[in-house]
């Protein structure tokens, strides 16, 4: 019967994306641009740019709480709760804890968003290149596997991606932080130059910048002709940016994959399997889970980009058995699952800035500095592999800054009126070595509520990382003190894998099938039509945040896709 | 070089700009909530939380904490946000602050007059440094009621627009620019 086949047809695509956050979104502008029919698979619910972000719209009298948890949503949300993403003002863009169980052999903070877009939404936007430090580390290091590609191979996708999605930054030619395609810098405060200037000269080899950040300091055509305009600097990026100021799927990749018209997007579609074909040995669609009726469905596609952010895309993996792929969906290495890796971070140190007190500032900067990376550079050796970067910022302390103080009254109230002094922190991000007993796994006797085993997480910081962290506390102090900070103080809060939301590895890249999930195009070793380019992919962590190499991996991938399938290969 | 992690965390915050309140703090410090049935403020003691916000935060050439209506932000936190602990706190720290008014000047703070409410309240903070530095239990109730007092003050409507510079769209950033006598602390 015709039917039959018209119904086949409807729901047949040339590409199923799972996940639209950054590499799905990503996925899908590139694959619909190159022409695919493209289908967008997204387990939250729809969220809609501009009139989606309704808290950002909001001023400080319109919360109740500004912004503390209630005791109700922390006993909801136990596990999420455990820090800042989650408060009043973003509540409805995280999953509840109930919705979302996983299990912690050792702790493991897991924030999953619920809408369309992900956590391009909610995301940092500190944007930085990796570089041949970090993709020949593993080979010189002798550990883990080597990467499968290297620096030449990734670095004009980088400028590809770059270019649409408007990075802000200031070129500094160092080999080991590659500059990227930059928009103007962001402004430093007094401080912050005075700060630089000390730390390069006292450090030498040390840099100091401002921030590279995917917020448009300035809007050129390719962001204009797609309805976005420049930063307002508010600073209410994590609530959403009616501007478009930002990159995320709804400003950024989102708009020119529908402009094909080639674009299906479907929230509220929990992927929970991916079909194998054995007779052609190749994945045929994906099994879906409507998140809201619990309707099962089946879509089919000729290659399917797996982008659902690293611990959901090998869950799904992992879920994906059939006879081929008894213990996961191309785990023929065992390695998927393993590898598991996030930076470590909450370390450094702050400090009072006397003088400048004449200067002050306009706009709230959604960005800080960078220090990148010096450890372990060149001659400089330490008793520990790798080597982390910097974030920080200048401030000037405002009318909180007298709360733990024995004053009220009018004095009080008529001081906290006037700026305060100015002060500086530092707060590293250290890489963490890819350790193949740090690992995720499914518990199949402990379901959620769409029947689906729960993620089970094993991992943790380790010596190297300990010994790294010293090293972070010491420096961040004395390049302060050097610099000129009083009451300088170190700090390490404690840090748990998970919480720096750079979650990367258990499907990585690698040149050996034995020993690697994905080849050098992100493309399962065992089932080519099946591409990972998400943070499952990474091979190292590097120190430096993730999300532009996704972007760039994500545009390569999906090019080498399109010309396979062309080829026929695919 | 080394500090508590307190100390640390209450630092960095206050650097970054940030609020840390109690119940934000014990969250980053680790520590269980209690979750405890909520009994509602009656009307006197509304009366006496706004009686001393506004003693704390007063009004001077602009509103006080009275005016801006501050206790609805105060209500709001201690009633949802405050672990069982920290109300308690809250409920002994207001019965005392009234309590010793009382047998002071022989009026409760809310009929006290500014002379006594500012001598109570000076008692009471006065007492809340001794058990601060005894780090014990949870905060104070003084560094409770000011931290809250504050908050609600200058996120109100009132506090930001008029006794603070409110910009909610700057459009432009420039992070050192000379200080104009007439700014007052940016509210955002």
């Amino acid at each position: 019967m015709n039917l039959n086949i018209d119904a086949i047809k409807s729901i047949t695509y040339d590409a199923i994306v799972v996940g639209s956050g950054v590499s799905g979104g990503y996925a899908a502008k590139e694959l619909t641009e190159k022409g695919m029919r493209t289908l967008v698979l997204d387990r939250g619910k729809q969220m809609e740019h501009i009139t989606g972000y309704e808290p950002s719209y909001k001023d400080p009298w319109d919360f109740k709480y500004n912004g503390l948890l209630t005791q109700e949503q922390k006993a909801s949300h136990p596990k999420l709760s455990r820090d800042y993403p989650y408060n009043e003002m973003t509540e409805k863009y995280w999953m509840n804890d109930s919705d979302s169980l996983y299990k912690e052999e050792k702790r493991f903070d897991w924030f999953r968003p619920n809408i369309v877009g992900g956590k391009s939404i909610m995301w940092g936007r500190q944007t930085y290149r990796l570089s041949d430090l970090d993709f020949e580390a593993n080979l010189k290091d002798g550990i883990a596997v080597d990467w499968p590609i290297r620096y030449a191979d990734i670095a004009p996708w980088y400028s590809y991606v770059e270019k649409h999605v408007g990075i802000s930054g200031e070129a500094l030619g160092l080999p080991h932080l590659p500059d990227s395609e930059f928009l103007k810098p962001m402004d430093m405060y007094c401080v912050e130059k005075e700060v630089r200037k000390r730390i390069e000269k006292n450090f030498p080899g040390r840099h100091m910048t401002i921030g590279r950040v995917a917020n448009l300091s300035e809007a050129k055509q390719a962001q204009l002709g797609i309805g976005r305009s420049a930063c307002q600097y508010r600073n209410k990026c994590r609530l959403g940016c009616p501007y478009g100021a930002y990159f995320s799927t709804q400003s950024c990749t989102l708009p020119p994959a529908a402009k094909t018209g080639l674009l299906t997007l479907r929230p509220d579609s929990l992927v929970s399997e991916i079909i194998y074909d054995a007779q052609k040995q190749r994945a045929k669609g994906v099994r879906v889970i409507d998140t809201v009726t619990h309707e099962v469905k089946e879509y089919y596609a000729k290659v399917i980009f797996v982008c659902g952010s690293t611990v959901s895309t090998t869950a799904l993996l992992l879920n994906s058995k059939s006879n081929r792929f008894q213990n996961g969906f191309g785990n023929d290495s065992g390695e998927l699952g393993h590898n598991l890796m996030d930076h470590h971070f909450k370390i450094g140190a702050s400090g009072t800035w006397e003088g400048d007190e004449d200067k002050y500032y306009i706009g709230r900067r959604a960005n800080g500095i960078y220090i990148p990376r010096y450890r372990n550079i060149g001659n400089d050796k330490r008793d520990y592999l790798r080597g982390f970067g910097y974030q920080g910022s200048g401030s000037r302390q405002g009318w909180n800054r007298g709360i733990g103080d024995l004053s009220f009254g009018p004095d009080y109230k008529d001081s906290m009126t006037r700026p305060g002094p100015w002060s500086m922190a530092l707060s590293g991000f250290g890489e963490t070595l890819p350790y193949h007993e740090n690992k995720m796994y499914l518990d199949p006797n402990t379901k959620d509520k769409w029947g689906l085993p729960v993620v089970v997480f094993d991992a943790e910081f380790k010596e190297n990382e300990r010994k790294m962290r010293k090293d972070i506390m010491n420096d961040a102090g004395e390049m302060l003190e050097a610099a000129g900070l009083k009451n300088v103080k170190a700090y390490d809060n404690g840090s748990y894998p998970g919480m720096a939301i750079h979650e990367m590895g258990t499907a990585r890249m690698g040149r050996d099938p034995k020993t690697s999930v994905l080849n050098g195009h992100n493309q399962v070793h065992a089932c080519k039509n099946v591409f990972v380019t998400d943070g499952a992919a990474m091979t190292s962590t590097s120190c430096v945040n993730p999300s532009l190499t996704y972007m760039a991996l994500t545009a390569r991938a999906a090019d080498f896709a399109v010309k396979e399938i062309k080829k026929k290969n695919l | 070089m080394n500090i508590n992690r307190r100390e640390a965390v209450q630092r960095v915050a206050a650097l970054m700009g940030g609020m840390i309140s109690a119940p934000a703090m014990a969250g980053i410090m680790g520590q269980k909530t209690n979750q405890g049935t909520f009994v509602s403020f009656s009307a006197e003691q509304v009366d006496l939380i706004v009686a001393i916000a506004d003693v704390i935060i007063p009004s001077t050439k602009t509103p006080g904490a009275k005016a801006a209506g501050a206790e609805k932000y105060i209500l709001n936190v201690v009633q949802d946000c405050y672990t069982k602990a920290e109300q308690d706190t809250f409920y002994a720290g207001l019965v005392k602050i009234d309590a010793d008014c009382k047998t002071k000047t022989g009026k409760g703070f809310v009929q006290a007059t500014d002379v006594q409410k500012k001598e109570a309240l000076t008692a009471c903070m006065l007492e809340g440094d001794v058990a601060r530095k005894a780090k014990k239990g949870p905060t104070p109730f003084f560094f409770m009621i000011k931290e809250l007092a504050t908050v609600g003050y200058f996120t109100s409507k009132i506090g930001a627009t008029e006794a603070l510079d409110y910009l909610p769209i700057p459009g432009k950033f420039d992070g050192c620019m000379p200080l104009d006598p007439k700014q007052k602390t940016w509210a955002l």
